[in-house]
């Protein structure tokens, strides 16, 4: 029996991925695109965990061995100041484009670019 | 001793490499005839001691580099070395920059190295220095020709490499020695029943990779497109090492064919008529070869494409002979090898002179040169009667043996191909003879000077072999029996004696002298002459004038172009563009097509993928 954290990450990348294979408008790529990025990011730290443990910092009573994997989680906080730099990127592209084209349509603005 | 064949392989390529340093006129030149002479000198030392076998070893970073000498790599060494010397001499005169000399003499080395191989690695690095050479060599005057050739070239050498491979994974070793054993024991065992390590299919795959390797240099029909533009489109002097040496190489790899897997090839693939059936196809390509490299050399304009055609024709002999696979036929097939390079090596020296001399190349502005330059018509009238196989030269006892080996071995079509190459060899000897040396001179040319010393002397050095080898024929006879270790061409040293027919040149050049003095004595005793000048003579009544030109020097053979019209259409050249353009026309629409510009399509590519990947598992 698959894990629901699992089916749900994959679930996200999947819906993600559907929306930047089919749909037309660039902001709606992009949210497919930060959707998909938050897939991946869940799907990471779920792959991290153990059942029963508590968070991976070392205090009072809790050992290495009481703790989940905290790999997953260091690679996750990198990976969403990526995710954040590159939408922000990507949006800041999106507004020229609607500067220089008036439309987010992608198939609109290949035509116009000719 | 052995340290000798190391200098005979080397010392050319080191000697290009200094004339290139050292890239001063004078001293490139002399740097460069030295190299080119060590090599002859080194052989001729050598040859005593053949008997011993002759062998040295480098070993480079771990692998063992194998190098000897025996009585065949011996020939085709020596026929490197000669033509070599002569096509070097040739160079000081028209070679005009150190680039020139390097890799002229690369790829003299690599000629030396393939023939005095003894494994197939080290056969394949020379194959590969001496191809890279010639391509530079081309390169230099037409990057057209020479992109053609060094396509070819390629194809041939991945052909070998991937041959090689399969013989190696079986066999576990390189060495001529270890293979054609393991070749030996392998026929053995498919005759008794047994299960052999390479099937038929094996077998026949690694025959028609090398079939394509060697056709290639060979210059094999269909296959032999490159050579009549890269034959022309270089150093004139250079094409004698090109047309005489290097398409050796491919006739060279076909004998080893012949010592490496001659059982074997002969049990899996069979026979036709009397003939080996993997003999037969080389046989059957190489009269093909003759037919239409000689028909396409009797329709050329140019002087130098004329010649290039005739070498294919002729390298065509030295496959016939080869592939009917008797032991007289191989030893014709290698005698032919030998005064093709003598004769065709003269020809290039003569095109070369000429070329250097009138920088002209149709026939059309060339014509009674005869009387300008009589060194170099002498040396012409040699190589055209060896060429066409006139008795008491060269040509004629190759030409003969060839003849002979067919006709004994009861193959008709082949014979009949043999005669037919002999008969268009004379109609393109003879347009090359009027329109070149008789008839009126074209006032341009009128103060032409003879050769430039150093190609006088390359030429008369094949010139007098081609007239002491024609004389003597039984001096090649017996060191081509020695190959054998028996006596497969009889007779003695002025006789060739096959049991079936004998072909005695001293007679023949004595009743030659005899008929030469007695017309010598009529003419200068009976004749009254007169010299008739061109404005004496009379077309349709009317005085012929200097300008008008002879039909002979433009489309002489308009005739025969107009009944093989239609064969004409069929050419390989073109053929092998179309599929080089259709490929190209392919790869451009799959490039459109998957590179289309769309970012959700390479976004598709991508879901795809990874859906194939998590179907496989991955």
């Amino acid at each position: 029996m698959i894990s629901s954290y699992y089916f749900g990450a994959i679930a996200l990348v999947l819906i993600g991925l559907y929306a930047v294979l089919v749909k037309k408008n660039l902001l709606k790529i992009l949210i497919g695109l930060s959707i998909m990025e938050t897939g991946v990011n869940l799907l990471l730290i779920s792959i991290g965990y153990v059942s029963g443990r508590s968070a991976p910092i070392l205090s009072e009573g809790i050992g290495p061995n009481q703790a989940v994997d905290p790999i997953p989680q260091a690679l996750v906080l990198t990976a969403i100041v990526i995710g954040v730099a590159t939408t922000a990127m990507a949006l800041s592209v999106a507004i020229i484009l609607y500067e220089k084209y008036g439309t987010l349509n992608i198939e609109e603005i290949r035509r116009l670019r000719g | 001793m052995n340290e000798l064949l190391l200098a005979v392989i080397f010392s050319p390529l080191v000697a290009g490499f200094l004339a290139w340093l050292f890239n001063v006129k004078g001293i490139r030149e002399g740097i460069g005839v030295i190299g080119a002479l060590i090599p002859l000198i080194g052989l001729i030392k050598l040859y005593p001691s053949l008997g011993q076998g002759v062998s040295y070893t480098i070993t480079v970073g771990g692998f063992k580099l194998g190098f000897m000498m025996s009585h065949l790599n011996w020939i085709f060494s020596m026929i490197a070395a000669v033509v070599g010397v002569s096509a070097i001499l040739g160079m000081v005169s028209t070679a005009k920059d150190g680039y020139e000399w390097l890799f002229a003499l690369m790829s003299l080395t690599g000629a030396l190295g393939i023939f005095t191989a003894q494994d197939l690695v080290v056969f394949f690095i020379f194959w590969e220095i001496m191809t890279f050479a010639s391509f530079m060599m081309v390169l230099k005057f037409n990057r057209a020709a020479s992109l053609k050739y060094f396509l070819l070239s390629i194809m041939g050498a991945y052909a070998m490499l991937v041959a090689i491979g399969l013989i190696y994974a079986k066999t576990g070793s390189f060495s001529f020695s270890d293979i054609s054993a393991f070749f030996g024991k392998e026929a053995v065992s498919t005759m008794l029943g047994g299960t052999p390590a390479f099937s038929k299919l094996d077998v026949a795959l690694i025959y028609l990779l090398f079939l394509l390797a060697f056709g290639v240099k060979a210059g094999m029909f269909p296959l032999h497109v490159w050579a009549p533009d890269a034959y022309s489109e270089t150093d004139q002097s250079y094409t004698a090492i090109f047309s005489g040496v290097l398409s050796k190489a491919g006739v060279y790899g076909f004998i080893l064919l012949y010592i490496l897997m001659y059982g074997k090839l002969l049990i899996d693939l069979g026979q036709v008529r009397s003939a080996p059936a993997f003999g037969y196809v080389i046989a059957f390509l190489g009269g093909l070869t003759i037919i239409v490299g000689g028909i396409l050399a009797a329709l050329q304009e140019d002087i130098r494409r004329l010649f290039a055609y005739s070498s294919i024709s002729q390298v065509g002999y030295i496959l016939v002979g080869l592939g009917i696979g008797t032991s007289l036929g191989i030893e014709a097939a290698i005698y032919h090898a030998i005064s093709h390079a003598l004769f065709k090596g003269l020809f290039f020296l003569i095109v070369a002179t000429l070329i250097y001399r009138t920088g002209k190349t149709e026939f059309k502005d060339f014509g009674g040169l005869a009387e300008k330059m009589p060194f170099t018509f002498t040396m012409a009238f040699i190589a055209i009667l060896s060429l066409a196989g006139i008795p008491p030269l060269v040509g004629f006892a190759s030409k003969w043996l060839i003849f002979e080996a067919v006709i004994s071995q009861n193959l008709p079509i082949l014979g009949g191909m043999v005669f037919f190459g002999s008969a268009i060899g004379f109609v393109y000897l003879i347009r090359f003879t009027y329109a070149v040396w008789f008839g009126q001179r074209p006032s341009d040319i009128e103060d032409t000077k003879d050769a430039p010393l150093p190609l006088a002397i390359g030429m008369a050095i094949l010139g007098t072999l081609n007239v002491v080898f024609g004389v003597a024929p039984g001096i090649i006879a017996k060191e081509l029996n020695a190959i054998f270790g028996r006596t497969v061409i009889g007779g003695n040293i002025w006789e060739l004696e096959l049991g079936f027919g004998r072909y005695n040149a001293l007679l023949v050049t004595i009743w030659l002298v005899i008929g030469l003095l007695i017309a010598g004595i009529l003419y200068f005793l009976g004749a009254s002459t007169r010299k008739v000048p061109v404005t004496d003579t009379y077309q349709s009544g009317n005085p012929v004038t200097m300008d008008y030109n002879l039909t002979i020097r433009r489309n002489f053979f308009l005739p025969l172009k107009e009944a093989v019209a239609f064969w004409l259409r069929i050419s390989f050249d073109k053929l092998y563009r179309d599929v080089w353009k259709s490929i190209e026309d392919f790869a451009e629409t799959a490039r459109n097509y998957i590179y289309n510009g769309n970012v959700q399509a390479y976004a598709w590519y991508l879901a795809i993928i990874l859906l194939i990947l998590a179907a496989m598992g991955v």
